[in-house]
């Protein structure tokens, strides 16, 4: 696997380059902002973009437009955004155009090195990674849209949100696939996803997760 | 000592005279302005003209007197309409106007009689030993009215005279001095309300200027923390990671340390991101007031219309307040409202920012249950601002907060 890394900070992109290196992922080039992202990519056709949130020149949220522009020029290219605050307006903007290929972690994530390594791996083959702290930001406080979801199910979705498959899900909740696949077919009922999407209905149920309004509602 | 004060209060008076008479002329030349055409130009510079005078005789009564005056200043606004507004709404104006009328009324009767008396010396002095110069029939007279037609008069008379004088200089020519003074600096004194208004004002400023440097030194920190420490953790705890990867399931003691090491270093992130987001959120500083809130409405536990189409530019204290005011008043809604939908509004007129947070929830909100508007409200007080709470029982909510910003 090829990526191209997008950070300013040296410190942390030559630990990235490292911790990569270490794991057979070849890092083709690291830009220090976002203008140089493009070109990079265009030059290198990673497998993967790793891009920060705060770039020059304002240090603002860079890495999120670059992000989202790079996803409109070509929807199939795997994002990751990386940052050291996660915002669920951004995991929102990101997961807007409704295709896979997602990630969104605090960078603090990047240390615990298989995990991450995993979810690198997952979005990079269209799966969506979403941070266990944008999840949790979500179950504070939330009253409407997932209203009609059960405990268990709400469970499920959160970490499908993750990016976890089905297996993985039944793992962490010591249920069989059965039960996970159940549940999962129920969050898209409930949710209004139409049955026939396929894979991308994960994506949009994670969506819906993530978005405020509430689903259609399901007559 | 005591010749030196003497002589100090003669020289005040004879600089007195003069200026009192100047002055005389300041007031027909202002009516004059007044009336004429065109003259309404005129005015604000002839009365900036009289500021500096009156500064100058006050900087000399109040050196007579030791007491120390803050100067004040004599600058013009642009614009003919700016310096009229200013002239008629400032009390200093009238304090000028005041003191030229006091100035004139006092000054020539205590400089008149100063002179005079210090003259009866001067002329004893002066005269007695010339006596023999006057005509026969019209001699130097002495003492008022005594004529001197001998030495021995020229020098009984003048040395009564000079006695007199003296004496009578001594005992007025300081009084008058301060009494002058006295008037002159009291006529341009503010008032306890001029005063207490001028400080208003002061404190009003400053305070906003203290809000303004602490709002800008929490978005400093927060960028601090976010370039500096936060992504020195992260460093260290991706060399914890790769460390414990390359030692395998080590469970020996430098297994144990590593493990030890690694989550403490998560925890000091997760600590380090819960006080930045409480001390200065960090999408403030990547989207701004209205980027802030948006994230704000969308990410409230129920639907939230956001309008803040007229929010315009807003100081950065005022920013992370207002931010802070409708987070906790869309929380509010969210865990005890009931409300099924909410509206946040914020709009800038004047010098003024409007925020409201309406919700359709059940109302009746009770502030001494912790419900929340006390935080607003000791942030608003802040600013010396304004909260309104209308929560009749059965609702709706509609919290609307007043932030002065001070342009």
């Amino acid at each position: 696997m090829r990526v191209v890394i997008a950070e300013d900070n040296v410190l942390l992109s030559a630990g990235l380059e490292l911790l990569l290196g270490s794991k057979g992922i070849e890092v083709s080039a690291v830009v220090p902002d976002a203008s140089g992202l493009a070109d990079a990519v265009a030059t290198h056709r990673p497998d993967l973009v790793i891009v920060d949130v705060r770039l020059p020149p304002s240090f603002r949220d860079e890495g999120i437009k670059a992000a989202v522009a790079l996803r409109q020029a070509d929807p199939a290219l795997p994002v990751l955004v990386l940052s050291q605050y996660v915002e669920r307006l951004y995991a929102r903007e990101l997961l807007a155009d409704g295709s896979g290929g997602v990630g969104y972690l605090l960078k603090d994530r990047v240390s615990r090195v298989s995990q991450f390594i995993e979810d690198l791996r997952r979005v990079a083959a269209g799966g969506t990674v979403m941070d266990a702290e944008v999840i949790s930001q979500l179950m504070i406080g939330r009253r409407s849209g997932l209203d009609m979801l059960t405990g268990r199910e709400r469970e499920v979705l959160a970490l499908m949100a993750q990016g976890l498959s089905n297996t993985e899900i039944g793992q962490r909740l010591t249920v069989t696939d059965n039960a996970v696949h159940k549940h999962i077919g129920n969050i898209f009922a409930k949710l209004g996803l139409p049955p026939s999407d396929g894979g991308h209905r994960r994506v949009l149920a994670v969506l819906t997760f993530l978005d405020n309004e509430r689903p259609p509602s399901p007559a | 000592m005591v010749l030196t004060y003497l002589w100090r209060c003669i020289r005040y008076h004879l600089v007195l005279l003069p200026s009192a008479m100047a002055t005389v002329i300041a007031l027909p030349l202002l009516v004059i302005a007044v009336l004429a055409p065109g003259g309404l130009v005129a005015v604000p510079r002839m009365m900036a003209i009289l500021r500096r005078w009156a500064e100058w005789n006050r900087g000399r009564a109040a050196a007579l007197l030791g007491v120390p005056v803050s100067p004040r200043e004599a600058r013009l606004p642009k614009g003919v309409g700016a310096q009229l507004r200013e002239l008629l709404r400032s009390p200093e104006s009238r304090r000028d106007l005041r003191w030229a009328v006091r100035h004139v009324a006092t000054g020539i009767p205590a400089g008149l009689a100063a002179l005079t008396v210090v003259g009866l010396v001067v002329n004893a002095v002066l005269e007695a030993p010339l006596w023999w110069l006057f005509p026969a029939d019209d001699p130097l007279r002495l003492m008022v009215a005594f004529p001197v037609t001998g030495w021995s008069q020229a020098l009984g008379l003048g040395l009564a005279q000079i006695v007199v004088g003296a004496a009578l200089t001594w005992r007025i020519v300081p009084k008058l001095a301060r009494m002058h003074a006295d008037a002159c600096l009291a006529a341009l004194a503010p008032s306890s309300e001029d005063r207490l208004a001028a400080r208003v004002d002061e404190l009003t400023e400053s305070r906003s200027g203290v809000l303004d440097a602490h709002a800008a030194e929490l978005r400093r920190i927060e960028r601090d923390l976010h370039d500096g420490t936060q992504a020195r953790l992260v460093a260290i705890a991706m060399r914890l990671g790769v460390a414990r990867e390359a030692l395998g399931d080590d469970s020996g003691t430098v297994g144990r340390l590593l493990k030890e090491a690694h989550e403490g270093t998560e925890a000091a992130m997760a600590e380090l991101r819960q006080v930045i987001r409480t001390m200065y959120p960090p999408i403030l500083a990547d989207r701004g007031l209205a980027g802030a809130l948006n994230a704000v409405a969308a990410q409230a536990g129920l639907p939230v219309e956001a309008d803040l189409d007229h929010l315009g530019p807003v100081p950065a204290a005022v920013e992370t307040a207002a931010y802070f005011i409708v987070s906790e008043a869309i929380t509010n809604a969210t865990k005890h409202s009931g409300a099924t939908r909410a509206t946040v509004r914020l709009a800038r007129r004047d010098d003024t920012l409007h925020v409201e947070v309406a919700d359709d929830g059940r109302g009746g909100v009770d502030e001494r249950r912790g419900t929340g508007i006390a935080g607003i409200r000791k942030r608003v007080a802040a600013f010396d601002g304004a909260v309104g709470v209308d929560s009749p029982p059965g609702g709706p909510t509609t919290i609307t907060v007043e932030l002065p910003c001070a342009s």
